[in-house]
């Protein structure tokens, strides 16, 4: 899983005395250089639509919609344009696209956040250990990071879902180790700067152990910018299931993702005869990405991560 | 700022007397959320080809803000610009300077190793006035350059040609640069702190270029400094700015003998030099420069004088002229009424600001 | 340490790399599949049949049906065996196939009769290639004027649109994007072909099209904000100031003094983009039914057709990390500083 995008939104707030005409003398005013560091509307926005979309997600099965999976072609039809019975319209096999939605969110979402826990938990504690203890295990860890990140993510991903049962469960690992060695060298080169400071060589000389200072004063550190990308990650996780259903290599069965809607929604004849099949399921993919993006941009600018040299 | 674009560049007036850059009560401010900051609080004065003005103060007192402004550098939406400023005869307030740049007016930078373009060549760099304002090709401008290099006395001047800055020492660079602003063949030099960043050693040579290269091309010069040492000897007249406004005017040998504004006085006292015993403490001014948003009332100086009176909080003093000595102070050094005030000053142990003064005079 | 001698140690690596990313490769596919039933079919059941009388004899095969085993099905699963090496120990194997693969010879599929793969991948990478090369191309091009315009209005109104404008294109799933564009240009409008054409040069280009810009739009909206963001940063440095001073008109000042040192960022990302670039291409290839490496690798998946994936993959690995020791080269060779 590699990081697809670095989307930088600092610039916003640059004052306009920084076009290309001039640059400011050093004896101005120090307001005009101060970049507010505030998340700003459009982050509450971006949370708002998560919020509401996990509620929906988990309140699926006591929300009054139709079963997903039921065909409803004698009510409303097969392949109908939305309407006020069936308010996204029905697919080839009469099922309410509406009510799929909702319940792939559940999938979807689910993916998205597991991959990433996966990514951190594993990924991030190996990145601490080899940047903490050094050696011989930090030259392991890094040949295997290295190996891992040589393979471009989709192939990886392929490979490991085509040779595995292709349960929730499996996906959500296979999308998981694809975010390890990212995810490592980042708490790998996180850990050393603050290593190097001088808190933990205080922990030392008071005579603290080395797991101690790991735990005690690395880990908050490490977390936060950590943490400043989850929201980045879980992005690029739902977008790699996604893709991964498109390829047919998504969960098995009747599980519905939006990947999977997408990919059933969008060969030539669908796409000209029922456009809305594939289109409510890409819009919510899209806006969820979004706001996660943006969401994760801002917290990320606010806590101030910048690319951490690895 | 307007949209007037001067379309040619004019040309040079004839009388050879008359004064390059003139500048009338000129003022610079710019907009911010807490209200216009007067960087550049009316400054006036004359310059003659061939003649060095030096301009002096601290950081934040808008010598820099000034001489960009001049040149028209500093522009943002948020600017604003008032008075006049006539070059050669034409008026360029409010104006797009862009057409004098490199070829009738010019600028040297305080930090060599920021001013130059890090990526491109040192023989690159020069050629581009070169041709851009002398019309020269590739061939040409190599050749130019070569000249110039000798002439601020680099050596193995081909060489450099091929090189990149970080490839130089300092002193090296700044002859560079030097060499770029003179490329074009301008009137007007402006210097901003250009041995600041040098090794002192250096200085002294990079100043004496400085110099020389000012008479050969009969330039007007403005030199800024922070500096009253490096402005002796080395301007024709001195400008003393604080807070945006003028403290002192003079020619330099007069303000130097017949000092009056305490600031001018207290940078004086500041320099460090040989004189002085051996760790003596270092005598730098207590206090910072003033807020130009919203100045305390009375002269800008006033919390850090040690002549400050009561006078001093409350009004401002206007400009006062003695011949062509100007400055802007009640209780001026080396004047009866600035003795009585220091006088004051000692018996009660603190200025009218509440500045502590000790026995002997000193500030602190 | 001197550009050769960091070069040596690159390719060093490189060398590991690709071993350990073809040994994983092969370890798995052959651990976690079953290659005589790939290539056989059912037929492999017969392994383990047996008959002292040489008769046929029934036996159930993996998938459950009842599968007769008499001895020309026997001596199938002995020839199979043998071409492909089966009874031999994986390691020994992966010898085997690390011997041929490095002259050049992948081996045969296991479907398709036992094709050469080296044909398979010499016939269907070039087109995928080619894609990739015409997105990256269409990317740049599109990204550096963008980035330098959004640099020079930075703050304005018009930048904060072009920012969502980015910010959309990025969240935009790449087949979520080659969806929309194949509906609007290619059923609705009919500007492009349905089907890849491969008469020549040219109708090539133009059967890519569609698909290059659909990988193209994402990669150079990031392309163009960390190009702006770059060039707003250097703008701010004094050299800008200086050359301005010497009368260099504004557009030479954006394109000949602040770009070159504001290309870093986007040049790094340029290298881990190629994998992401990849990714993109096998979705895309599907979506617009091209022929290429990435259709090829995904069918191959499928029928766990082990030689031809486990070329594809090594191919395409190397070819990445490749690419990045290339983009750390042009590094320093735009960087005079980082060359001393």
């Amino acid at each position: 899983m590699t990081t697809q995008h670095h989307s930088h939104l600092e610039d916003e707030e640059v004052p306009i005395t920084f076009a290309v005409e001039g640059v400011v003398a050093d004896d101005m005013p120090a307001e005009q250089f101060v970049t507010r560091k505030t998340l700003g509307w459009g982050f509450w926005v971006s949370i708002g639509w998560l919020v509401a979309i996990i509620t929906a997600a988990l309140l699926a099965p006591v929300l009054p919609i139709p079963d997903p999976g039921v065909d409803l072609s004698s009510d409303v039809g097969l392949r109908e344009p939305p309407s006020t019975e069936a308010w996204f319209g029905t697919d080839a096999l009469g099922r309410d696209v509406f009510s799929r939605v909702i319940w792939g969110a559940r999938i979807s979402l689910t993916v998205g956040f597991a991959a990433v826990a996966f990514g951190m938990v594993f990924g991030g504690s190996l990145g601490m250990l080899s940047g903490f203890l050094r050696g011989w295990f930090d030259s392991l860890t890094g040949f295997l990071f290295l190996t891992l990140l040589s393979f471009p993510a989709l192939i990886l991903a392929i490979l490991m879902t085509s040779l595995l049962d292709r349960t929730l469960f499996t996906i959500c690992v296979v999308l998981g180790v694809l975010g390890v060695a990212p995810v490592g060298r980042l708490s790998r080169a996180a850990t050393i700067q603050f290593a190097e400071r001088e808190f933990v060589t205080a922990a030392h000389t008071i005579g603290a152990k080395r797991g101690r200072i790991l735990i005690r004063e690395l880990l908050p550190n490490v977390v936060i910018p950590m943490g400043a990308l989850a929201l980045l990650g879980m992005a690029v996780a739902i977008v790699a299931e996604g893709g991964l259903a498109f390829l047919g290599l998504s969960v098995e069965g009747d599980t519905i993702t939006w990947g999977k809607m997408i990919a059933d929604g969008s060969d030539r004849r669908e796409i000209e005869d029922a456009p809305w099949v594939a289109f409510f399921p890409i819009t919510f993919l899209f806006l969820t990405v979004l706001a996660l993006n943006f969401a994760g941009d801002k917290v990320r600018e606010y806590f101030d991560v910048k690319e951490i040299s690895v | 700022m307007s949209e007037i674009t001067i379309e040619a560049v004019p040309e040079r007036s004839a009388d050879p007397n008359a004064p390059l850059l003139e500048v009338t009560d000129y003022r610079v401010g710019f907009k911010t959320e807490r209200g216009l900051a007067k960087a550049v609080d009316g400054v006036t004065f004359r310059l003659a080809r061939g003649r060095t003005l030096g301009i002096v103060g601290e950081s934040g007192s808008g010598k820099s803000v000034l001489n960009r402004s001049i040149m028209g550098l500093v522009v943002s939406s948020n600017q604003i610009e008032e008075g006049s400023i006539t070059f050669d005869g034409t008026e360029i307030v409010d104006t797009d300077r862009q057409p004098f740049w490199g070829n009738r007016m010019s600028m040297i930078f305080q930090d060599p190793m920021t001013s130059l373009n890090p990526v491109m060549k040192v023989g690159k760099q020069i050629g581009e006035p070169l041709k851009l304002h002398l019309g020269m090709d590739k061939k040409q401008a190599r050749e130019r350059a070569t000249e110039l290099l000798t002439q601020v006395g680099i050596p193995e001047p081909t060489r450099r040609l091929d090189q990149y800055p970080h490839e130089l020492s300092g002193g090296m660079r700044q002859r560079v640069m030097i060499a770029i602003a003179l490329a074009g063949e301008p009137d007007f030099l402006v210097a901003d702190e250009p041995t600041t960043a040098l090794d002192v050693t250096v200085q002294k040579y990079i100043l004496d270029l400085l110099g020389e290269l000012q008479r050969d091309r009969e330039m007007a010069m403005t030199l800024i400094t922070h500096d009253l040492g490096v402005a002796r000897g080395r301007t024709d007249d001195l400008l003393v700015m604080y807070g945006g406004r003028v403290m002192e005017q003079a020619p330099t040998e007069v303000l130097f003998s017949a000092m009056r504004h305490p600031y001018s006085e207290a940078l004086l006292e500041s320099i460090p030099t040989l004189d002085h015993p051996k760790h003596t403490r270092l005598n730098p001014i207590p206090g910072s420069p003033p807020d130009i948003v919203s100045p305390p009332p009375g002269c800008r100086f006033a919390p850090r004088c040690r002549y400050a009176q009561d006078r001093c909080a409350t009004d401002l003093p206007e400009l006062v002229s003695d011949g062509n000595h100007h400055y802007a102070c009640f209780y001026p050094v080396g004047t009866e009424a600035g003795a009585e005030a220091l006088q004051t000053n000692i018996e009660r142990g603190q200025t009218a600001v509440g500045l502590r003064v000790s026995a002997e005079g000193r500030l602190g | 340490m001197t550009l050769a001698r960091q070069l040596a140690l690159r390719l060093g690596l490189f060398i590991l790399l690709l071993l350990a990313v073809s040994m994983i490769t092969f370890g798995a596919m052959n651990l976690l599949g079953d290659p005589l039933f790939n290539i056989l079919g059912p037929i492999s059941g017969c392994e383990d049949a047996i008959s002292e009388s040489g008769e046929s004899v029934t036996v159930e095969s993996s998938d459950g049906l009842a599968q007769n085993c008499g001895p020309d099905q026997i001596q199938a699963v002995q020839d199979a065996k043998e071409q492909y090496y089966l009874d031999k120990s994986l390691p020994e194997r992966y010898v085997r196939w690390l011997g041929d693969a490095v002259q050049g010879d992948f081996g045969t599929s296991f479907a398709n009769q036992g094709e050469s793969v080296t044909n398979i991948v010499r016939d269907k990478l070039p087109v995928s290639l080619l894609l990739m090369v015409m997105a990256q191309t269409i990317a740049v091009v599109i990204a550096i004027p963008w980035g330098v315009w959004a640099a020079s209005r930075a703050g304005k109104a018009s930048d904060r649109v072009s920012t969502i404008g980015s910010f959309g294109l990025v969240s935009m799933p790449n087949f979520a994007l080659g969806i929309i564009l194949y509906y609007v240009l290619i059923v609705r409008l009919g500007w492009f072909p349905f089907r890849y054409e491969d008469d020549d040069l040219w109708s090539r280009i133009n059967s890519l099209f569609v698909p290059a810009i659909t990988l193209a739009l994402p990669i150079s909206a990031v392309y163009q904000r960390l190009l702006r963001t770059d060039l707003i940063t250097t703008l701010q440095d004094d050299f800008i100031l200086m050359a301005r001073s010497k009368g260099v008109p504004r557009r030479s000042v954006l394109f000949k003094h602040a770009l070159r040192p504001s290309m870093f960022s986007f040049i790094t990302v340029f290298g881990i983009n190629a994998g992401a670039l990849i990714g993109g291409t096998l979705v895309i290839e599907r979506i617009f039914q091209i022929p290429g490496a990435g259709s090829e690798i995904v069918t191959a998946v499928f029928r766990e057709d082990f030689p031809v994936v486990l070329a594809f993959v090594v191919i395409i690995t190397a070819g990445f990390v490749l690419l990045n020791i290339l983009v750390d080269l042009l590094y320093s060779i735009l960087d005079p500083r980082v060359r001393t």
